[in-house]
């Protein structure tokens, strides 16, 4: 377990180290813009943030101030830290990736479920068309035309912004929209899979309920694929989607990813990205955690 | 007895109800603001957005008007000496920062000095260069305290100037040019910029910003005349398309763009609310004087006279912009715009001479000039950059288009990373703040590393007048020498598109865009 943690942290060090490098060979830097600025007003910002210090030297204060939990000042929104920035955003992506995130198991889930049950008949292949649309379909074509039918001509829901809990509802739904697809397709496949495994059939042959069947002896071995998938999907729906947030006009950090980028804005880059990589790395060891709890030769192995 | 009390209470709600004025009944105002601003510190900021919020947080020495013209702020008055170089400002015993304390003469003293202080770090300190020792504190060679400024007493201040400079009033608009509250900066330092602390002396003050979302500003109580709306929140969106779509869904009042390509469609059911203004600034592109093909004049004139800009304006990218006919906007006063050599020659002439250029600068059909126009990312710009790389390729030169993100672009430019490329200027009623860009001594924002013996001569005894008229004499001969060389194309000059409801009231269209909250009233 020790051991564990300690690759983590070395991988965590690796993935931001790694950003740091790649984000200062990029060409243009965060002073570069429309309006032009004499060289001596450019030397007197680059010292301001320290950028007039070697690379080395950048580093190794950055790290400093991160094991602080410092993440330093922002240098496209100024009068904010991007400690505050994300204070500010993390909560907002949060809610919106979790909804998002129910909204696709449970959908998933059902229709997976329900599309397992005949393989190949007609209720699979309505709900596998559908999940093949969803699929198909990418969130920047789902959200916009999401805004407008349903905020714009219909007036349902608000075409962006936060406020009411009636703002959570449209972006959440796109945001859950191909998830849902992917989840249903790879739940359906677990569960038609598992259903023909002996002691599936052994567990039916005693008399057992249909519903019994499916929650004691199905689930739990459908549910392996579905467990590693979880900890990628949870850590980039809660870390908020760029499309999403972009369109919904959320204030969450996912826009920031972009944005920061674009901008040059360093310090905000590496604070989502740490961010990131902890949430990443985070949900990895939760699912390492529950594969053990659900399969049982796991824990025997190790 | 009960009646008399009601009647009394009755009385009572109206006097106060009088007492506060017309100003209790009217909206608050949701505005449009095409994106984040990076700060609300005056001498920090850089960004055209920010201009417009900090215009309803301070009050300059000069400022807009409803119209978008220069008017009195906080000086009520000033006046010129004889040589041109100091400036008497009186300012108004009245004006108060939102805290009651009174503005002074020294809050100007302190917010100059702070501003070209290195360690302030102000993008922008070199707009109050005219400034007596600006440039000298700026790069640290001066302390701050020998800046052209001074207090002769709390309602008297004195700027003193290096050479004339009759455009100061306007340059007195910007931000740079605020006061900034130092009785809150001693104290609180940087977080000076904090809701929790925010004083300053616009007609109003920092409620509260959430990023991404808005800036809330309510009303500074001793700022008179009080202001129409109690609350300004200015919403931030992400791009033309949500402020549209915001817009619609009737969230905001007015938004500062939409979809170029909607145009057509809210020209007709939205006429009363689409507001067109011409803007003072340049789209042009820069030939890179540096290096060959285009240290060549014979190229750059070629490619320059067989581009039409009204056809890119109005057949091509179709957004309102305005078609240039020379460097200087044509929005800029007082000043005689000199024309293109080829003005007035007809496109088959024109195209047959820049082949007899092309030809005598060594290129042919067998080894035909092949150039790299590069320009920043953005669908206008992409179509109007297609439309000139045809103009070129009717005159047999090859054309290789290169985008790049706005940084990288920009970037390019200021190395000399380039062939020829598109670029922009926003500026002022001033031809100096274009012609600047084309003097051989101007740095990095002479892209093209242009220098011409003759145009910096004129451009260097402009500068050195103290009365417009005769200044504007020598630029537009300045402006005319600089033209025969070519070395830059002028394109058009860029169009605000905005949207304002038909029931916001004090919206004049103006060059400047400029529509202080003050005088909105819904």
């Amino acid at each position: 377990m020790i051991n564990r943690l300690g690759a983590l942290g070395v991988t965590f060090l690796v993935i931001v180290t790694l950003i740091f490098g790649l984000l200062r060979l990029a060409p243009g830097g965060p002073f570069d813009g429309e309006r032009a600025l004499p060289p001596e007003i450019e030397a007197n910002l680059r010292a301001a943030y320290h950028l007039d210090e070697p690379l080395p030297q950048q580093y190794v204060r950055w790290l400093v101030n991160l094991l602080q939990g410092d993440l330093g000042p922002s240098f496209s929104q100024k009068d904010f830290s991007v400690n505050e920035l994300i204070a500010e955003g993390l909560p907002v992506s949060l809610l919106v990736g979790g909804l998002a995130l129910v909204i696709a198991l449970i959908t998933g889930v059902i229709a997976g479920t329900l599309a397992a049950q005949r393989p190949g008949g007609g209720v699979d292949g309505i709900i596998m068309s559908l999940v093949n649309l969803g699929l198909a379909i990418p969130g920047i074509i789902a959200a916009p035309v999401a805004v407008l039918v349903f905020a714009i001509l219909l007036q349902w829901f608000p075409a962006g912004g936060i406020g009411s809990a009636a703002h959570y509802v449209l972006p959440s739904i796109a945001a859950a929209l191909p998830y849902s697809a992917a989840i249903a397709r790879l739940w359906r496949g677990a569960v038609v899979e598992s259903l023909q495994e002996g002691h599936v059939l052994t567990a039916r042959s005693k008399g057992l309920s249909e519903w019994r069947v499916l929650w004691r002896h199905v689930f739990p071995i459908a549910s392996l694929p579905l467990v590693s998938y979880l900890g990628p999907l949870a850590a980039g729906l809660l870390t908020g989607t760029v499309v999403v947030e972009t369109v919904f006009e959320l204030p969450g950090i996912g826009r920031y990813f972009v944005q920061a980028a674009l901008n040059r804005d360093y310090t905000l880059v590496m604070g989502v990205a740490v961010v990131y990589a902890a949430m990443i790395l985070a949900f990895n060891f939760i699912v390492d955690i529950t594969y053990r709890q659900i399969d049982p030769r796991m824990r025997l192995e190790s | 007895m009960q009646q008399l009390i009601l009647g009394l209470a009755f009385i009572l709600l109206t006097a106060t109800y009088a007492v506060s004025g017309h100003a209790a009944d009217n909206k608050p105002l949701h505005l449009g603001l095409a994106g984040e601003p990076a700060t609300l510190d005056p001498h920090r900021y850089n960004l055209r957005i920010e201009e417009t919020v900090l215009a309803d947080l301070f009050l300059g020495l000069t400022t807009f008007s409803s119209e978008g013209k220069l008017m009195p702020g906080a000086a009520l008055k000033w006046e010129t000496s004889e040589d041109g170089l100091t400036w008497t400002f009186h300012l108004d015993p009245n004006a108060r920062w939102s805290d009651g304390q009174p503005l002074t003469a020294h809050d100007f003293v302190y917010a100059f000095r702070r501003l070209l202080d290195p360690k302030t770090a102000a993008s922008l300190a070199y707009f109050m260069y005219p400034l007596r020792n600006a440039e000298a504190i700026a790069t640290g060679k001066l302390p701050p305290d020998q800046l052209g400024v001074r207090a002769a007493n709390n309602l008297i201040l004195e700027l003193i100037l290096g050479l004339p400079y009759p455009h100061l009033p306007e340059r007195l608009l910007y931000p740079t040019a605020y006061p900034v509250p130092k009785h809150v900066i001693d104290k609180v330092g940087d977080a000076w910029v904090k809701p929790e602390h925010w004083i300053s002396n616009g007609a109003y003050t920092l409620r509260d910003w959430k990023p991404q979302q808005y800036l809330q500003l309510a009303r500074n109580l001793h700022f008179k005349p009080a202001p129409a709306a109690p609350t300004v929140s200015y919403h931030t969106t992400a791009n033309t398309q949500n402020a549209y779509n915001r817009y619609r869904a009737g969230d905001l009042d007015s938004i500062a763009g939409f979809p170029t390509g909607d145009l057509a469609a809210i020209r007709t059911e939205r006429a009363a609310e689409l507001r067109l203004a011409p803007q003072l600034s340049m789209m042009y592109l820069v030939f890179n004087t540096r290096s060959a093909p285009f240290n060549d004049m014979r190229v750059r004139e070629a490619l320059s006279i067989v581009v039409e800009p009204t056809t890119l304006t109005d057949k091509v990218m179709k957004s309102g912009d305005l078609a240039a006919a020379s460097f200087v906007p044509p929005m800029v006063s007082n000043y005689a715009h000199p024309a293109f050599p080829h003005a007035g020659q007809l496109m088959p002439h024109r195209q047959r001479r820049a082949r007899a250029l092309l030809t005598a600068a060594g290129f042919s059909s067998a080894t035909p000039l092949k150039v790299t126009l590069r320009y920043a990312a953005g669908t206008d710009a992409k179509r109007a950059n297609l439309a000139i790389a045809a103009f070129w390729q009717q005159i047999g030169v090859r054309v290789e288009l290169h985008q790049s993100e706005l940084r990288v672009h920009y970037g390019d430019l200021r190395q000399g990373n380039f062939q020829v490329a598109q670029a922009g200027w926003l500026g002022e009623s001033n031809p100096e703040h274009y012609l600047g860009l084309l003097h051989g001594r101007s740095g990095d924002t002479n892209y093209g590393a242009f220098a011409d013996k003759s145009v910096d001569t004129l451009i260097d005894a402009a500068r050195k007048q103290k009365d417009i008229p005769e200044r504007h004499r020598l630029l537009a001969q300045a402006e005319a020498a600089a033209m025969k060389s070519y070395p830059v194309m002028p394109l058009y000059s860029l169009t605000t598109r905005r949207l304002v409801r038909t029931d916001l009231r004090g919206w004049h269209d103006n060059s400047r865009d400029a529509h202080p909250a003050r005088f909105l009233v819904r």
